[in-house]
């Protein structure tokens, strides 16, 4: 017991010579811990967490000359988006922290930028993909992940490629249902673009919204199944997705491609609704921990979280709050002094190696800061789990339409 | 009941009250307030106004209404729409934002005639309703993206002064209210509609009237409420739970006093902010736990208490 | 025409878990005279209830009804001996009882929020997801087991009421509790009896839409909503009244879609429930008792 006090000055004295000298770069950030949105917020925590631990294992940051710790000041905003934004008020005026990271889910992001931007502190997401926060003219705001539009547009890509090989019929008639939120809109508006291009390939043949956290979509899926439709394309987040897909089931629909967006392969989704009901149920993501196929950041990440998470596999949230969290330290080095600004102009020049689908990450002016990374998409597959399909340069395995569950 | 009769307030109350709002403006250049204890001011200003205003129809009329969040949302709106129209000065689209949601209250006007819990219900019904129609309302709300209002670092840094000048004039408003002919009637309809009817007070009229001022001044704390965030959008600004604050902070605070809601807005703010940083999955609770220990011990909430414990010191008991 | 079967197929479906919902909510206000504003708290607690037995024993859901009824029956009894037997009761209990019961449900959503966070939950069982062919449109099977709990239990309810020695009591207190306080009905306990019936059937229903929809603590208040529908439209506790109440409001809300974008649908049980409250404002409850 003796022994233990006497070494504890010691031990703290140890570690203040061998952790850096300066003060650590206070960064900040709130996620959604409780509420609606808690599960997501808990997967950025992860991503942040590790990005943080791995920079002041490795000695801390090397900003102009010296070592310099990261701290993360970490609150819950409950989704809420006045919360967001009164903690945000907080982090910058009494926490007094350097930069902030973003929340999760584009409403709460779009509301907490605003402080961001007010105090003029750069401010890094990698939750809110609507296109709409990054057309506001802000110069604070840094998005890692691509617009939702892309993902219409990747999948759309998907589909013309079936289609040209005559597995799909032309003219192909769509269902669009969308979330009733910026992210839905946009989701809406690559698909709906890309049939107005598409001279007749395809018509729409519903185009509905749905309120988020929706109860029954028994009427809607009445409305697909009235129409006739050949392709069911979907944009929901989690939950919704797992009820409107079990009532889709249950009412005996099928379709030769169904998408829900981003949604598919979650493991919470297979054990909800049963792996032979989102068998051939396609999804494009932000990212795979499939691109660890290859050697590069994506394996390093995959690895690195894995040993960090016992052995879980991340998802896309994961791996952009970290790379969110990377790009800002890499700013930070770059610029070599703990300074806002400066800090903004790197960000807004960079051009860095990333584990972002295509590899390169910048945030082009031209587009609002957003980065504009294409999506890989996946699909549930009876015996391989949820390959990479396209692009073909990272693909995992070979997509399949249409969908062979049909007339069985 | 003489009508037209108004009582002066009496000097000394006249003279705190002046000493308080005085005291609250001047705060800001005599002590250090951060940026963020400045901005939490301003935000408890907002919530007392609002409160104050919910308790003319919960607590002078007693029509519980669980949907004052429509007018809030409503006045937030229309004051954006306006900034966002054209260069019009802020505190004239506030103005206008509270004009419209006290217009808009009227058209609660045939549930008015219902009363207690079925008035309460239907205004549940009709925040709800609301909420949904202006989320799907896209042309003028942004739908469920929202409106992002150009960012302005003096306005949120004036606000404080616009908010306790609301807050000032949403308090006189209260008292002089209570202490007018006004006053007595709405208390007459509170007591017995039938009877007050026989009397010859028009409640519906009453009603109306009570029911758009209210929603008037929550309309303006909306296009305030607008200005100092730069983004709103439907589902928060009409939401459920934005209702549920206005009702939580009147009662607890006490319903149907004349300051009551002042101090519930007080410590409901105080608390949310405490609460939502370090146990931000716990306040909803709490409050749940304060609204029934005080509608089972103490009807007049925190004034009731505040009142107990004043008549127990000795020095009150003198003067009484 | 096939839409038109489907539809109508759906909003039966939607109408037996109304009815169920609402029967509890009709029950306590015919006879105590209290709104229970918690009542959508109770819905989502039942839904938790089931969720737990499900999760933790690996119950089916339908074998854990009685043990969820029970359970909230006793919540109910509790609720109404530490809260609600403490109010003044008549129109001065009115804003009274409505704060109070909307405090526990706070409480309730926030014991839910840290028992199980904020995430959706749903009962997923093997045939969540299996339906049956009928009228040339596929029902799915949990659907239609919830039709049939959502139609036997208030008729077995309405028995109880009718031919039992407590029912008739129940009866009578709601009538007119001073004179069975003469003939010597212990008014206090049928008035515990009747909240932790009412309250039990609140339990049911969560449990029944658990296993259809996704929920949450926040969940409750649209269920709370359309109860209120349900007994303004249909009268206190008759049963047909309620059953015909709540096929009303599921075909209304079901057919909406015809005429309206379905973001819409969901506003339609609350345009509703204003209308009624304000076109029936006398008899808003129905005149007829509980028969």
């Amino acid at each position: 017991m003796l022994r233990a006090r006497s070494l504890l000055p010691l031990a703290l004295g140890l570690a203040g010579m061998i952790g850096a000298a300066a003060p650590p770069v206070k960064v900040g950030a709130t996620l959604p811990l409780t509420g609606s949105e808690a599960r997501i917020g808990g997967f950025f925590k992860e991503g942040y967490e590790l990005a943080f631990e791995e920079v002041n294992k490795a000695g801390g940051l090397q900003v102009g000359g010296q070592k310099m710790n990261v701290s993360l000041t970490l609150l819950d905003d409950t989704s809420t988006q006045a919360t967001a934004v009164s903690l945000a008020d907080r982090l910058v005026n009494a926490d007094k922290v350097d930069f902030l990271l973003g929340t999760y889910s584009s409403h709460l992001i779009e509301a907490q930028s605003t402080v961001a931007e007010q105090y003029k502190v750069p401010y890094i997401n990698g939750g809110g993909g609507a296109t709409k926060i990054f057309k506001r003219g802000f110069k604070y705001i840094f998005g890692t992940i691509s617009p939702v539009e892309l993902l219409g547009t990747t999948l759309m890509t998907w589909i013309d490629g079936q289609q040209k090989a005559g597995k799909l019929p032309r003219p192909a008639k769509i269902a669009l249902l969308w979330e009733n939120t910026a992210h839905g809109k946009d989701f809406r508006k690559g698909v709906s673009d890309h049939v107005a291009q598409s001279k007749g390939a395809y018509t729409i043949a519903v185009d509905e919204s749905f309120a988020l956290d929706g109860k029954d979509f028994g009427a809607l899926l009445g409305k697909v199944k009235a129409a006739k439709v050949d392709l069911f394309l979907a944009d929901a987040h989690l939950p919704d997705y797992i009820t409107m897909h079990r009532q889709y089931v249950a009412m005996g629909l099928c379709h030769k491609v169904v998408s829900y967006g981003a949604r598919g392969s979650e493991k919470g989704a297979i054990e909800a609704l049963g792996r032979e009901n989102v068998n051939y149920v396609l999804s494009g993501v932000w990212w795979s921990a499939q691109l660890a196929a290859k050697p590069g950041p994506s394996r390093d990440f995959v690895n690195a979280f894995k040993a960090r998470y016992g052995g879980r596999e991340p998802e896309w949230f994961q791996a952009l709050a970290y790379q969110s969290a990377k790009t800002l330290f890499t700013a930070i080095q770059q610029a070599g002094k703990v300074d806002r600004e400066a800090v903004r102009q790197k960000l807004a020049a960079m051009k860095q190696g990333s584990l972002l689908p295509g590899g390169t990450l910048e945030f082009p002016a031209a587009f609002g800061q957003q980065a504009q990374n294409p999506f890989v998409l996946q699909q549930n597959l009876p015996d391989s789990g949820a390959p990479i399909i396209y692009p073909p340069d990272v693909a995992t395995g070979t997509g399949v339409a249409p969908n062979p569950n049909c007339g069985k | 009941m003489s009508r037209g009769f108004r009582p002066p307030a009496p000097p000394r109350l006249l003279l705190g009250y002046g000493i308080v709002v005085a005291g609250l403006a001047a705060l800001p250049w005599f002590t250090e307030l951060t940026v963020y204890s400045h901005n939490l001011m301003t935000l408890a200003f907002l919530s007392i106004a609002g409160a104050l205003a919910w308790n003319w129809m919960g607590g002078f009329l007693g029509q519980v209404s669980f949907g004052h969040a429509a007018m809030f949302g409503v006045g937030g709106f229309v004051a954006a729409r306006i900034l966002l129209a054209g260069p019009v000065p802020a505190p004239l689209a506030w103005l206008a934002g509270g004009l419209a949601a006290g217009v808009f209250a009227l058209g609660a006007h045939p549930t008015l005639r219902l009363r207690g819990p079925y008035f309460s219900i239907a205004t549940i019904g009709m925040g709800e309703a609301t909420r949904l129609l202006f989320t799907y309302w896209e042309d003028f709300t942004g739908g469920s993206s929202g409106l992002s209002l150009p960012i302005q670092t003096d306005m949120k840094h004036h606000l404080y002064w616009w908010g306790l000048g609301l807050v000032a004039l949403v308090a006189a408003a209260s008292w002089l209210i209570r202490h007018s002919a006004l006053g007595l009637q709405l208390l007459a309809i509170k007591a017995d509609v039938d009877a007050a009817a026989d009397l010859g007070v028009s409640a519906t009229f009453y009603q109306d009237l009570v029911f758009a001022l209210s929603g008037a001044v929550v309309g303006v704390t909306g296009g305030m409420w607008a200005s100092y965030f730069s983004f709103i959008e439907p589902n928060d600004m009409f939401g459920f739970d934005r209702s549920i604050a206005f009702v939580l902070m009147a009662v607890i605070g006490g319903v149907g006093t004349v300051l009551g809601p002042l101090l519930g807005a007080v410590v409901f703010v105080l608390l949310r902010q405490y609460l939502l940083a370090s146990y931000p999955q716990l306040y909803l609770g709490l409050y749940g736990l304060l609204l029934i220990f005080i509608i089972l011990f103490e009807p007049l909430g925190l004034t009731g208490l505040w009142l107990r414990l004043w008549r127990r010191l000795p020095w009150a008991r003198a003067e009484a | 025409m096939e839409r038109f079967i489907d539809l109508a197929v759906s909003a039966v479906l939607l109408a037996g878990l109304y009815a169920t919902m609402a029967y509890g909510l009709g029950m306590i206000y015919g006879v105590l005279r209290v709104v229970n504003l918690a009542h959508g708290g109770v819905i989502m607690a039942g839904a938790y209830m089931g969720w737990v037995l499900h999760g933790r024993l690996g119950l089916d859901p339908y074998l854990s009804i009685p043990l969820v009824v029970g359970a909230s029956y006793l919540l109910g009894v509790g609720m109404y001996k530490v809260l609600v037997r403490h109010l003044p009761r008549g129109a001065a209990g009115g804003p009274a009882s409505l704060l109070l019961l909307f405090g526990f449900w706070l409480v309730l959503r926030n014991a839910a929020y840290l028992l199980f966070t904020g995430n959706d939950q749903s009962i997923t069982t093997t045939w969540s997801t299996r339906s049956v062919a009928l009228l040339g449109t596929h029902i799915s099977a949990t659907r239609l087991a919830v039709l049939g709990v959502g139609v036997l239990v208030p008729l077995g309810l309405h028995a109880l009421l009718r031919h039992t020695h407590l029912g008739r009591a129940i009866r009578a207190v709601a009538q007119n509790p001073d004179s069975c306080t003469l003939v010597g009905v212990d008014v206090e306990r049928i008035y515990t009896i009747t909240f932790g019936l009412g309250t039990a059937l609140a339990g049911l229903a969560g449990l029944l839409s658990a296993t259809i929809f996704a929920f949450n603590p926040g969940s409750g208040s649209g269920e709370l909503l359309k109860s209120f529908v349900v007994v303004v439209l249909g009268g206190l506790g008759s049963v047909l009244g309620t059953g015909i109440a709540a096929l009303i409001l599921a075909v209304v809300e079901v057919f909406a879609i015809l005429v309206m974008p379905s973001y819409l649908t969901a506003a339609v049980g609350f345009i509703m429930l204003v209308l009624v409250l304000v076109i029936r404002p006398g008899g808003l409850f129905g005149h007829r008792v509980l028969g």
